[in-house]
């Protein structure tokens, strides 16, 4: 009995099914046009903040009506691929622009570069207009970036008695030394997530003088010298000889450094600058943190930028009009509350300096929208199968190297042999 | 020593299931723990405050609901379609003797070496001209292909071991090819269609590479997607709301083993024939 009604109820899915497949309609030529947006916004306050934009685009554009077309940030990448070559993408792509640049060297973005206003163009710093950047062609609009900063306990920092350093930047030296004065009583200085250690050591790099990279496409070479090694050795120095950093902070993720650094196991701990919202959620009550000044090597406080970005799919009937759409999702007032939901840091200026004036005050903000003038192109965006480096050749080193399994010199030749024998 | 053996026997099933439970509790254990609980390094199974908004979370968040139903209907569907194809085949497969029978098991082994990526792009496009890209109908049919050839190859299995000196014995009775079929065959092959149907309903239900790429319309999303939606980018993971999404995404997987666990019976043919 119990069969039948499963088979029944089965039966009738499936007519419900091939109904609702006869039935979806298009769209009507007669009508206004309409872009699909796939937006990856995964935040409940930033799928609000993007509802909140686009209705309000929606109001003022009644002849140019933009959808949100959900998606999640796993696998957007071979959504993204088959979508591009089955000819079914999106008219606007939200993404980033480690993803959005290998697209764009495949022919599948529109230049958006002569729909990029006067205004916008110098309201976004040149670096990140850089990462952005195609022979030549602006392939993205940059919305929202993220930095590395150091979070403090102040109470740790202040019974070791450390000054809390509040210039406009620290140096690497000075965090070190921190981190060896409030190695004591069972604490240690530091915890850094790096069981993926190859995008902080590449973001990193530019304020080492690292590059890694020289040229772009199949055509670039790696570099691996001074500049590059000189965070690792840091690093290694820190965990191995300082005895400073919590060991097993070395082998987790940066959102499972955060643990010891509630419990005050870690003094301090480098993570992505959107942290900020998980720890003022997340901290035990009474547990007072403070953002230290942003980083900076002997080349300066540059990191490597890597913006989520506003694309739009080449083979869109409506370009101009997806351009006009983005031009005015960018604008400050949008970008600053988009940034703000996300507790991302503004590619724009302005929108950064609206924000800052916004919540300065609250702790961390300013420290972590101050970084953001700091970010800059990377030349890794740009080299074909660098995403195949990072996966097979630079991880597993780097997780070698901070577990003593090999020295820097190994390093050294495991980076540039594994980058030549995968671009052969 | 005999008197010991008995209760050694059932501490030991205790562990077994223990260590087969254990994820799902913890899994549970999450779902009801703050986010400041799930990220400090107090680790207990029972929660210090339970905290039931998780669960409001998850179901007010992403059209938790609406998915579920996508996957059910899909699942149901697409275990019903596999079922009644492969019955019949795997018959004719564990019967039929010959170059044939060996040429149908040889593709359906081929058929399962092209690795997804391979063929996800010619199935989209394929989907698209037929009008079913982007639909659950498509889904149901992706589904059903792909889960078609090892259900084939389990039930062919289940049928081989049916001996055929038993419908031999029903012919001789007087029964014709149908009825020993329906008789005797079918019912002796049940525990064989119950595991088949849950190997597929389960592979439907979780399925996320096919779903992902082939839906485009957050309405026809299915259960994986909208639960790989709460792993946001620059690593910012919902782990409370998505271990509440994944607890409750688990009943419906427990309901449909509950109902046919029943006809996973074994044994039927046992002296059923002699010598």
């Amino acid at each position: 009995m119990k069969s039948r009604r499963l088979v029944a109820a089965a039966l009738a899915a499936a007519a419900s099914l091939l109904f609702t497949a006869c039935s979806s309609g298009g769209d009507s030529a007669d009508g206004p046009v309409t872009l699909k947006f796939q937006s990856l916004s995964d935040q409940p306050a930033a799928i609000a903040a993007t509802n909140k934009i686009v209705d309000d685009w929606n109001k003022a554009h009644p002849d140019i009506k933009v959808e949100v077309v959900q998606a999640g940030w796993d696998g957007v990448y071979d959504k993204l691929i088959t979508q591009f070559n089955a000819g079914s993408a999106p008219d606007i792509i939200h993404y980033e622009a480690a993803g959005v640049v290998p697209f764009a060297k495949d022919g599948y973005l529109a230049d958006l570069t002569p729909y990029l206003s006067e205004q916008k163009k110098t309201d976004i710093p040149k670096g990140v207009l850089d990462s952005v950047t195609v022979d030549n062609q602006v392939i993205a609009y940059p919305t929202e970036l993220q930095s590395y900063v150091v979070f403090a306990n102040r109470a740790l920092l202040q019974k070791a008695g450390v000054t809390i350093p509040t210039g406009d930047t620290m140096t690497w030296d000075q965090l070190r030394e921190i981190a060896r004065a409030t190695t004591r009583d069972g604490a240690y200085g530091l915890g850094w997530g790096l069981s993926s250690p190859t995008a902080a050591m590449v973001a990193l790099a530019p304020g080492f003088g690292g590059k890694y990279f020289d040229g772009t496409g199949t055509d670039a070479k790696i570099s691996v010298g001074q500049g590059e090694m000189a965070l690792p050795q840091l690093v290694d120095a820190m965990a191995h000889q300082d005895n400073s950093i919590l060991p097993v902070t070395l082998t987790q993720s940066g959102s499972n450094a955060l643990a010891p650094f509630y419990a005050g196991q870690t003094a301090m701990t480098i993570q992505g600058s959107f942290q900020a919202a998980n720890i003022a959620k997340d901290a035990p009550a009474g547990f007072d943190w403070v953002v230290l000044p942003p980083l900076a090597g002997p080349a300066g406080p540059a990191q490597a930028a890597n913006p989520q970005t506003l694309s739009v799919n080449k083979d869109s009937a409506h370009v101009e009009q997806a351009a006009q759409f983005i031009e005015f999702f960018t604008n400050t007032e949008n970008l600053a509350a988009l940034n703000e939901a996300d507790a991302l840091i503004p590619a724009t200026t302005s929108a950064r300096e609206a924000l800052t004036t916004k919540l300065g005050a609250q702790n961390g903000w300013k420290e972590i929208l101050s970084s953001g003038q700091y970010l800059t192109s990377a030349p890794y965006l740009f080299v074909d199968k660098y995403a195949q480096w990072k996966d097979t050749v630079a991880t597993p080193a780097y997780q070698k190297f901070l577990a003593k399994q090999i020295d820097a010199n190994g390093l050294s030749k495991e980076l540039t042999d594994g980058w030549n024998s995968i671009n052969r | 020593m005999r008197v010991l053996l008995r209760p050694a026997q059932y501490l030991a099933l205790a562990a077994y299931i223990l260590f087969l439970g254990f994820p799902l509790l913890w899994l549970i254990s999450a779902s009801v723990k703050s986010s400041g609980e799930l990220n400090s390094l107090t680790v207990s199974l029972l929660p210090q405050q339970w905290h039931w908004d998780n669960y409001s979370d998850a179901l007010d968040r992403q059209g938790l609901v609406h998915s579920a139903g996508n996957s059910l209907v899909v699942a149901l569907v697409s275990t019903a379609l596999v079922i009644v194809i492969a019955l019949p085949a795997s018959y004719v497969l564990a019967r039929l003797k010959g170059k044939i029978r060996a040429a149908g098991v040889g593709w359906i082994l081929v058929s399962q070496v092209f690795p997804v990526v391979l063929v996800i792009l010619p199935l989209f496009l394929i989907l698209r001209t037929i009008g079913l890209a982007d639909s659950l109908a498509g889904l149901t049919l992706v589904h059903t292909t792909y889960t078609l050839p090892f259900a084939l190859w389990m039930l062919q299995g289940y049928v081989s071991a049916i001996p055929v000196d038993l419908e031999e014995a029903g012919a001789m009775d007087g029964a014709g090819r149908w009825t020993v079929l329906r008789r005797i065959v079918f019912p002796l092959l049940m525990p064989g269609i119950v595991a088949t149907a849950m190997f597929s309903f389960v592979s439907s239900w979780n399925e996320f590479f096919f779903a992902l790429v082939l839906l485009q319309s957050p309405e026809n999303y299915t259960l994986p997607i909208t639960l790989n939606m709460f792993i946001g980018g620059e690593g910012k993971v919902s782990l409370g709301p998505l271990a509440a999404g994944a607890v409750l995404a688990a009943i419906p997987s427990i309901v449909f083993f509950t109902i046919l666990r029943r006809r996973l019976t074994s044994g039927l043919m046992a002296g059923a024939v002699k010598g």
